[in-house]
């Protein structure tokens, strides 16, 4: 009997019913098992108790649609509405501001120094409580805060302005500060590696900085600007510190509506307001589907990064 | 093109995946090692942990606690919303961890109910027998229980009526003991666009004794208002925040001292401890006699049912005894306000302890409560029957 052989033969048991597969085959499969087990099992049990009835931990199973009645005759699609708004528009503001930041930090800013500073300044919110980042503008706006004392001693105006502070203009305002970074990050990336000799050839083809930027950069830059949307869209859309301290509860948001429901154990309501907002993200999905159809979809966004 | 396996500053790939791992191992371990040894931990001889759901019973540290009972305390404050709470005990088996829990009374049916409580022996606290039968037979605590109604379920710890807090120069109002109206909060032009009040059913409550007192609303049985009730006074509520009463909404107790000591509100709805400490500051806030209602209410300490099992029954028995003491008294009064079910005992206690003079403070406090719990509405209970509707028509005013 060859070597070969005898260690053949010693497989047995187990071994001989598990397929014999390439490793990334199974890498594959583990992956998608735990993703199936961690996040789709549980987001399918959110959609079943959302249809079902019961107070507190008591739960029955007959199929209604009552929980989705009770949220939206409390004002929930009003909420909705109002998070999906704010979180958009602030987004938008975000890629505005984000976008010729990021690109003076991976193309323009020469100097390691201040490079290394910018990363810092950054960085370091994320050291920091969520609260304890946003809390600093109440003395800023607040009544008796620096914008109002300045205001009113340059006599603009004779009483404090008083929708600086818990209003959606500072909801607004807290999130462009809270997630600026996490726009700017994946933007520098991508621009980042965006490699100079395109641009240079760019300019030596007689292309003007407008159309470099628009033909050259914006398009390699495609991949950080939607990663840039999925981190600041999403979490903002689930961030309960802001509109909590900046809005003063003035301005009910998603996340500030899912605990208040917990708060009560009504989490049946929960699981029909979690079902109906997996149904504006798989909306938010198809759109960008749509928009990104004529570059090829995200397969052709993403294969700038193969280069 | 060629790759370069490097990112930034020299790092390869191979090395940042590694640190990545290295580091997340480090960070995660204590949470790991915390969970796999926080069920022998909640046995360990000489340690009492407790689960609070609010920061104001604790009596700024455990010195006298650890001084008179030779136990050490290990306390855990999670928030006070009854399903947080109740998810903590019930679903998260809480007793596991802890020797005693604590939340605002009104859940004891619930925790009876979910066998997750252990009914006591009160001869087993010294200092039971001494208590008010007033306290003694409080709602929810020893009645109206199932089964076994009128068996002890659960330890006072503190107590108090709550009203609100305004500034009495600025408003041109009257100081305690002179009654002050609730309006002040609710719909007073001269608190318009500078009162608050708070952000969950508690508040509504509030407003509904609020129209009953004054004669607005038919309220059948203010301890449980119906979901009719609750609907009449978001309309309420929603028309004052729409004329502009309300500046905020606070969630939590630092929101409340933070708005007051910021200038921006005049007269807000909050606990008595804010003002406190907002005046340590140098403000000039009092907490007010309240002209129609006060919301009366009692945190307590229940025994987990574990206890049972881990064999340390008697040091939680001195525990329990603890609160019921003068040390507690004499801690707890001076610091919160608050009264816990042996005030009697605070004096002689600081006295032999070689503590200041609180008679005076003690004196006060009880005159206060007795004067605060003589008005008939209303005990609050965190768990009234209709609570998630009550909960729905809050957020329907969070959301006008």
């Amino acid at each position: 009997m060859t070597a070969a052989a005898y260690t053949s033969n010693r497989s047995s048991g187990l071994r001989d019913f598990i397929p014999r597969l390439p490793a990334g085959v199974w890498s594959l499969s583990g992956f998608s098992l735990l993703w199936f087990g961690g996040i789709v099992l549980p987001l399918l049990a959110i959609i079943v108790v959302s249809f079902l009835q019961g107070r507190g931990l008591k739960i029955n199973f007959d199929p209604t649609i009552l929980q989705y009645k009770r949220f939206f005759s409390y004002g929930g699609g009003e909420m909705l509405a109002r998070s999906v708004r704010i979180a958009g528009t602030v987004t938008m503001i975000e890629l505005l501001l984000a976008f010729p930041f990021a690109l003076w930090l991976a193309k323009g800013c020469k100097n390691n120094t201040v490079r290394l500073l910018t990363f810092t300044a950054l960085t370091v919110p994320f050291f920091l409580s969520p609260a304890a980042r946003v809390i600093v503008w109440r003395s800023v706006f607040g009544i008796n805060g620096v914008v109002n004392q300045i205001l009113l001693g340059v006599g603009i105006v004779d009483e404090p302005v008083l929708w600086l502070i818990f209003s959606e203009f500072s909801v607004h305002f807290g999130f462009i500060g809270a997630f600026f970074p996490t726009m700017v990050w994946p933007i520098f990336l991508s621009v980042s590696l965006i490699d100079n000799d395109f641009l240079e050839a760019s300019g030596d083809l007689g292309a003007s900085r407008l159309r470099t930027l628009l033909h050259i950069i914006l398009p390699l830059a495609l991949p950080g600007i939607v990663a840039g949307f999925v981190f600041t869209f999403i979490p903002m859309l689930g961030d309960a510190v802001v509109a909590s301290h900046m809005g003063g509860n003035n301005v009910l948001m998603l996340a500030a509506q899912v605990q208040s429901l917990i708060g009560v154990s009504n989490f049946l309501v929960a699981a029909a307001l979690a079902a109906v907002v997996l149904a504006i993200m798989l909306a938010f999905q198809v759109l960008l589907w749509l928009a990104l159809k004529p570059v090829g979809g995200l397969a052709g966004v993403f294969a700038s990064l193969r280069r | 093109m060629k790759h370069s396996k490097h990112l930034y500053f020299g790092l390869s790939r191979r090395h940042f995946i590694k640190g990545a791992a290295a580091g997340a191992a480090i960070v995660g371990a204590p949470a790991v090692l915390k969970g796999l040894t926080r069920r022998s931990k909640a046995a360990e001889k000489g340690v009492i942990r407790m689960l609070f759901t609010a920061p104001t019973m604790i009596p700024g540290d455990w010195t006298t606690f650890e001084k008179d009972t030779g136990l050490k305390m290990e306390d855990t404050v999670i928030k006070d919303d009854p399903g947080i709470f109740l998810t903590e005990v019930q679903v998260n088996d809480a007793g596991e961890r802890f020797d005693l829990i604590s939340t605002l009374s009104g859940t004891e049916q619930s925790l009876i109910d979910g066998g997750n409580i252990m009914q006591m022996e009160a001869s087993a606290m010294s200092n039971w027998s001494g208590m008010p039968a007033s306290i003694q037979s409080m709602p929810y605590l020893v009645r109206d229980l199932s089964p076994d109604a009128g068996k002890v379920w659960g330890v006072p710890m503190a107590m108090n009526a709550d009203s609100f807090g305004y500034l009495p120069a600025k408003l041109d109002e009257p100081r305690p003991p002179e009654e002050a109206s609730w309006s002040l909060v609710f719909e007073s032009e001269k608190t318009m666009g500078r009162s608050s009040t708070g952000d969950n059913y508690i508040y509504l409550w509030e407003a509904l004794a609020y129209l009953k007192n004054t004669g607005q609303l038919a309220v059948k049985d203010i301890l449980n208002p119906s979901p009719e009730e609750a609907k009449a006074t978001a309309d309420f509520l929603i028309k004052r925040k729409e004329a502009g009463q309300f500046r905020l909404f606070w969630k939590i107790f630092d929101d409340q001292i933070a708005v007051m000591k910021n200038g921006e509100v005049d007269a807000i709805r909050c606990w008595e401890p804010a003002v406190n400490e907002v005046n340590k500051a140098g403000g000039d806030w009092v907490y007010a006699t309240a002209t129609e209602f006060y919301t009366k209410w009692m945190h307590a300490a229940y025994i987990t049912s574990q206890v049972e099992d881990r064999g340390n029954l008697d040091e939680v028995y001195i525990a329990l005894n603890w609160f019921l003491s003068g040390g507690y008294a004499a801690t707890i009064t001076p610091l919160r306000g608050y009264l816990n079910g042996r005030p009697d005992l605070a004096v002689d206690y600081a006295n032999s302890n070689g503590m200041d003079d609180i008679s005076a403070t003690m004196d006060a406090a009880q005159e206060k409560m007795a004067l605060k719990f003589a008005k008939e509405d209303f005990w609050f209970s965190a768990v009234p029957e209709n609570l998630q509707e009550m909960q729905a028509q809050m957020d329907r005013v969070l959301n006008a």
